[in-house]
């Protein structure tokens, strides 16, 4: 095919879309809303895994030290745990500051009672740690009570379990809910453009009869095909994230518990735009171009 | 020009096979003017679409421009149908194009260059008398505006065989006869001309060769006049040369 003919069938395909504009409408309706509602779905998932993440990883590890170790060993100890892998937060707890923390506990009348340990602290010295991976815990509380110098590890196993596992829920549930919705996707948009072809049939016929090669025929259908996809992409693209950077933006105005809940946890809008927008611009194109193409296909057989 | 050869074709039906052509033979010699007249159901419509291959015989042969069509392959059809240029009942103009462009796509697809385009086009469009309704879309022009865009179209890129099927069908008899005769004016350059049609009355206004079909047979065929009465050649000649 020369440049000029090829210059010529890509201008025809972009002209397309305003001729037929209704048709144009349509599908770029209806592939929108798809990439909307998947989008959604995907965008409600990665929150939902966040926050678990974020929930997960406030339950500390308490690592208490042997009541005999000198400074020395305990800054081993320190070194030790923060190199293992997984740890994402260590905090150093000396055992004056757990006598003073339970003082505080105590009404004031009361809290003379716990002079008496001023100088026999029963209590241990100890280290908060905090995991990136709750399906690490098992494996770090194990590294941890391996170290010399450590007296016992306390792990919240039995908790993380259950977060783990209903993350596990939310992640393929979320994805299952992403398949689903690309599924219908494909079936109502392959539906429209196979509506919107149909209608043309009889101008790819006449296409054939003045010595249209399929190609030829094919190459407009296809410019258009992916011109409606970006489309859809951009609008959708704009819809979701314009609408996810407003949600977050007002998180705050949320009152209480739940504004530091979804601060800590919300996915910032810079974290998913560079998925979101490629793959709108990668689906909807192939839905576009290749659902043209396919479409078109049994209409070229005269 | 065109050559059949015991040409059969069924279709394969829910009541069973039907017969439109029955062991047809003709041979239209290059330049020839021929009415190709019957009723509904004769089978013109087949006829039509063996030339276009669009349909291919159950049994026989078609020869067009030298070219076997039985045999011929699915990719290589285009490259047959840039031979000859087609002008039908309902015009089939593309409705989003305008005049200009619809004929303007007959020569594009051939990859003709634009320079090209610019100038045959114009011409080819004065040449039937719409010139200046070159920018109109199909649904601006009358039917028979929309025909002579459609023959515009048709003979655009020079080609060798003109089919017209049932071209006077859809328009006023006075606008036939001009299209007639445009038609006669287009042979008379060269190019060999099909006129397929069931009107009787429009055929007996000109002296040309006519070949009667029904039931898928030729049932009389009165020769060009130029062959002095004699009856129409139906022998298959040998040789391609023959079949040019």
């Amino acid at each position: 095919m020369k440049w000029s003919s090829f210059k010529y069938l890509v201008r025809q395909g972009i002209h397309s879309l305003g001729t037929h504009s209704m048709m144009t409408f349509a599908s770029i309706g209806v592939l929108t809303v798809c990439l909307v509602l998947t989008g959604i779905a995907y965008l409600f998932s990665v929150n939902v895994d966040s926050l678990i993440d974020y929930l997960g990883s406030q339950n500390e590890t308490v690592v208490y030290l042997s009541p005999d170790l000198n400074e020395e060993q305990t800054a081993a100890v320190d070194t030790a745990i923060r190199s293992i892998s997984g740890v994402s937060g260590v905090e150093y707890v000396s055992k004056e500051d757990v006598l003073s923390t339970y003082k505080g506990y105590m009404s004031e009348q009361y809290a003379d009672l716990w002079d008496a340990f001023d100088n026999d602290n029963p209590f241990k010295a100890n280290y908060r740690v905090t995991v990136k991976e709750l399906d690490d815990i098992q494996r770090i509380s194990d590294e941890l009570s391996a170290i010399e110098g450590v007296d016992s590890v306390s792990a919240p196993l039995a908790m993380s379990n259950v977060f783990v596992q209903v993350q596990d829920v939310v992640t393929y549930a979320g994805y299952g809910l992403v398949a689903v919705l690309a599924v219908v996707a494909v079936v109502v948009i392959s539906n429209t453009i196979r509506i919107t072809v149909f209608a043309r049939r009889r101008e790819i016929n006449i296409m054939k009869y003045v010595g249209a090669t399929n190609g030829f025929i094919r190459l407009p259908f296809f410019v258009e095909g992916m011109a409606a996809g970006l489309i859809s992409a951009f609008i959708a693209s704009v819809i979701v994230l314009g609408g996810y950077w407003v949600l977050t933006y007002y998180s705050d105005l949320v009152p209480g518990f739940w504004r530091s809940l979804l601060s800590e946890s919300v996915v910032p809008v810079t974290d998913v735009w560079y998925k979101v927008v490629p793959a709108f611009a990668a689906f909807s194109v192939l839905m576009g171009g290749v659902g043209s193409l396919v479409s078109i296909r049994r209409h070229l057989d005269v | 020009m065109i050559v059949f050869d015991h040409v059969t074709k069924y279709y394969e039906t829910s009541d069973g096979e039907n017969l439109a052509l029955d062991d047809m033979s003709l041979h239209i010699k290059k330049g020839e003017f021929v009415f190709v007249l019957g009723h509904s159901g004769a089978g013109k419509s087949t006829f039509l679409k063996m030339i276009l291959r669009e349909e291919v015989p159950t049994k026989g042969n078609v020869y067009v421009a030298g070219l076997d069509l039985v045999h011929m392959k699915k990719r290589d059809v285009p490259y047959l149908r840039r031979r000859m240029g087609v002008v039908f009942q309902d015009f089939r103009l593309i409705p989003t194009m305008t005049a200009y462009e619809n004929v303007a796509f007959a020569m594009r697809v051939t990859n003709i260059p634009e320079e090209e385009i610019r100038v045959r086009v114009p011409y080819a469009l004065s040449l039937v008398g719409l010139k200046e309704k070159a920018d109109r879309l199909p649904e601006e022009l009358s039917g028979g505006e929309q025909q002579r865009v459609a023959l515009a179209r048709a003979v655009v890129h020079s080609p060798k065989l003109i089919i017209a099927d049932e071209p006077t069908g859809n328009i006023d008899p006075e606008l036939s006869k001009e299209m007639m005769e445009l038609l006669q004016a287009i042979n008379n350059v060269g190019p060999t001309v099909v006129v397929v049609t069931h009107e009787h009355e429009l055929v007996q206004e000109f002296d040309k060769r006519v070949i009667t079909i029904e039931h898928g047979k030729i049932v009389s065929d009165t020769g060009s006049p130029e062959d002095a009465g004699q009856p129409g050649e139906t022998a298959i000649p040998d040789g391609e040369e023959a079949l040019l």
